[in-house]
């Protein structure tokens, strides 16, 4: 028993980080940032090797937090306690694995039955006091408490625009006359929303951007062995390289980008 | 057995459902202690639910390799990084830092985890710019209006562009902030709300068709 | 002409991705400078209501935000922790998804280094641990709390901790942020604010920022902080820069690279259409 406990503590003994870990792990951050970044140039086995990771990684990640936050004290804690009323939801959230065995697949809509049902009978009362009711107080409530002229004009905008969309996507009735204007202005204010969505979503998208290359930079210094530089570099060199076999292989046709 | 593998689900759906339903309605020490209840069990179940998600990667790269499918070499690296965040998380028990100190399941977290994660995202960034280049046509009135409302929110959002429109269009008397505050709230939500409203009627209609029985596709076939 | 404008219009795209890496590349390595200036409305209405709130009132922090969204969402965070801890008030750190765990052992290793060392574990605020189905979570904590959240991260029991004093269900607490690149956000305003009556305020990414119009409208969000704009717009509050100031500031070039990019594909569709 206490060989088994030194083996254990000399083995959790390696997993200790150390200083040379952090600097290390500026190399393996600058490296799997810089393997998927390559998929931009074309696609090549870094990047491969990277993406898989990344869903083993995240899967892990996802395994441990369910098994130390969830499991370990919602579950095996308390029936350790001889709360056996745990076992209920257990067994409802077991049989869901039983779908991937075609012959007892039908275990599974117990759990999912539960599950659907519960939710169904909450998102009713939802949908019909935040997105529905509450909404179209949202769009009467201005004419009442506006403070001036200008704060009127944008609540009737506001109401007027929301018909409008309301008509486009109200297809019981045949779009003419009067219900087709309506629904062709409903389309300008739809355009103005996702307009302004796609200028959104470009800052968003670039401050991810960001948030990488800032990380690169950091572990481009001098403290990390300028990391982000020997493995671009090295990259580089196994694009020229496998450009050069390339060329030599097949006259220097490449897939089309 | 239909009873077994049909009607006693469909009819937990429809009671768990209806239960629920009423315990918003009718606000009292049953229906309250029935909801905790209910709270408390969903709250593990779901717990187990991400046991879907795993197995149906693992069966998936289990079968490519042992099909020995194109690249199925690389199916490897899903079970190494899986093993690359369990086992520190085992040896640490579950924990990214202990007190000051960064475990090795902090340090598979920031260096591999973050670093994977942000830059798979991160790439959209590159398409988003391409895409801009080659499919954005101003063709329409339509087209213009989402041009101009993008173009007023790309300007607005950083530095360069405020200063930019100050000193281009100062003159308005309005600054891009306003003018971007306005369309977000004005123009954006009557659009947004439209589009609210139509999944919220979609969300309704779905919740009793499943109390009901009616929808059954999350059931599997029979 | 013709044939070089139509060529210029399908250049390869790499080239397009190598003016963005340097764009954005550029202002990293030497920052351009500019001041954040122009404060969005909604997230000066967050950082008012926190200044309003009375001492030790509880705010709860959802975040729910993970590695992928993180240079957007974390600035926001440590900024709306570094304000409610400094303002006195009591923190209690919740999450609904567990990509989210690494980012807050993050936030609670700069609390006692930078954030505010003055405050106390367990008594000045908690780390709850992940919970998953958000709607149960939400729902129960409308009810009793401590029937889902019994104990911390750490295993350690809750109901008796002095930072929880008082805390029964949500409608003891002052405020809500959910801090979140997901939908999290709606179902915080749909199962937890509307239903108890209870002030909540968001931060989102900037992609989802529009949707939530509506809900600011109304008064369903008493606030919002979007994207990286949103972040450096309360870190300047705050009078703390940090990352999401430094973002905005090198976001710039590449943005009006976006624009440049749209108006030359159009004028060259416009002249070849001409030509």
């Amino acid at each position: 028993m206490e060989f088994l406990a030194n083996l254990w503590n000399s083995f959790a003994g390696l997993f200790t980080v150390t200083p040379g870990w952090m600097t290390f792990g500026g190399w393996v951050a600058a490296g799997l940032t810089i393997c998927l970044f390559s998929f931009l140039y074309k696609d090549n086995p870094f990047f491969k090797v990277a993406e898989h990771l990344y869903l083993g990684v995240g899967m892990g990640w996802l395994f441990q937090v369910y098994l130390f936050q969830t499991w370990k004290p919602k579950v095996y804690a308390p029936l350790m306690e001889g709360q056996f009323s745990v076992l209920i939801p257990t067994l409802l959230g077991l049989s869901l694995v039983t779908q991937f065995f075609p012959r007892i697949s039908w275990i599974s809509r117990y759990g999912f039955t539960f599950i659907m049902g519960y939710g169904s009978g909450l998102v009713i009362p939802m949908e019909i006091s935040t997105n529905f009711l509450r909404q179209i107080g949202g769009s009467i409530s201005p004419f009442i408490g506006a403070t001036g002229p200008w704060d009127l004009f944008n609540g009737a905008l506001v109401a007027f625009g929301f018909i409008c969309v309301l008509f486009y996507f109200f297809f019981s009735v045949e779009h003419k006359g009067a219900v087709k204007k309506a629904s062709n202005i409903g389309i300008y204010f739809l355009m103005l929303y996702f307009g302004a969505a796609f200028g959104n979503t470009v800052m968003g998208r670039f401050s991810l951007l960001y948030g990488r290359f800032d990380d690169l930079y950091k572990y481009s210094d001098a403290s990390y062995f300028y990391a982000t530089h020997v493995v671009l570099g090295l990259l580089v060199a196994y694009f020229v390289l496998d450009k050069l076999v390339l060329s030599k292989k097949n006259g220097g046709q490449e897939p089309a980008h | 057995m239909i009873l077994i593998k049909k009607h006693i689900p469909l009819f937990i759906c429809f009671l768990v459902g209806v239960l629920t339903l009423g315990s918003y309605y009718v606000p009292n020490v049953h229906s309250e202690n029935y909801l905790e209840l209910m709270n408390k069990w969903e709250n593990i179940v779901a717990g187990f639910a991400f046991l879907l998600g795993l197995m149906s990667l693992f069966t998936s790269h289990f079968h490519k390799i042992s099909r020995k499918a194109p690249g199925w070499g690389y199916s490897l690296f899903v079970y190494v990084g899986f093993l690359l965040v369990v086992v520190p998380a085992v040896v640490s028990g579950g924990k990214p830092m202990i007190g000051p100190d960064m475990t090795s399941l902090g340090w598979i977290y920031r260096f591999v985890f973050t670093s994977l994660s942000g830059t798979m995202f991160a790439v959209l960034a590159f398409y988003i710019v391409s895409t801009a280049y080659r499919a954005f046509r101003i063709k329409s009135p339509q087209a213009f209006v989402l041009f101009a409302a993008a173009f007023i929110v790309i300007l607005g959002r950083v530095p360069l562009g405020q200063m930019m429109w100050d000193g281009l269009l100062s003159w308005t008397g309005y600054q891009v902030t306003d003018v971007i505050e306005w369309l977000m709230s004005v123009p954006v939500v009557a659009g947004r709300r439209g589009i609210m409203i139509g999944i919220a009627i979609g969300g309704i209609v779905t919740a009793l068709k499943i109390i009901f029985g009616i929808e059954r596709q999350y059931m599997g076939k029979d | 002409m013709k044939n070089a404008l139509e060529k210029f219009l399908k250049i390869d795209r790499r080239l397009i991705f190598l003016a963005l890496t340097v764009l954005l590349f550029a202002p990293i390595v030497k920052p351009l400078g500019l001041p954040n200036k122009n404060l969005g409305k909604d997230v000066v209405n967050i950082y008012n209501y926190i200044e309003n709130m009375p001492e030790r009132s509880f705010v709860m922090l959802s975040l729910d935000y993970d590695p992928a969204t993180r240079p957007e969402l974390h600035p926001q965070a440590v900024a709306v922790v570094k304000h409610a801890l400094r303002r006195n008030l009591r923190v209690g750190i919740f999450t609904l998804n567990a990509g989210a765990t690494g980012m807050i052992e993050d936030i609670a290793a700069r609390i006692p280094k930078d954030i505010a060392p003055d405050k106390v574990y367990g008594r000045d605020y908690v780390i709850m641990p992940f919970q998953p189905h958000p709607v149960a979570v939400m729902t129960q904590m409308g009810i009793n709390i401590y029937e889902i959240y019994d104990k911390d991260r750490n295993g350690n029991p809750t109901r008796d901790m002095e930072v929880m004093k008082g805390i029964k269900s949500v409608k003891d607490m002052g405020l809500g942020i959910c801090i979140t690149g997901t939908a999290m956000l709606d179902y915080y305003v749909a199962y937890l604010a509307d239903k108890n009556k209870f002030p909540m305020a968001g931060g989102v990414t900037a992609v989802s920022q529009p949707g939530y119009g509506p809900y600011l409208q109304t008064g369903q969000l008493k606030g919002l902080i979007g994207g990286m704009k949103g972040a450096a717009d309360y870190e300047s509050l705050i009078n703390d820069v940090e990352k999401g100031t430094s973002g905005i500031d090198a976001l710039s070039l590449a943005h009006v690279l976006v624009i440049v990019l749209i108006l030359t594909s159009n004028i060259i569709m416009l002249v070849l259409k001409y030509l």
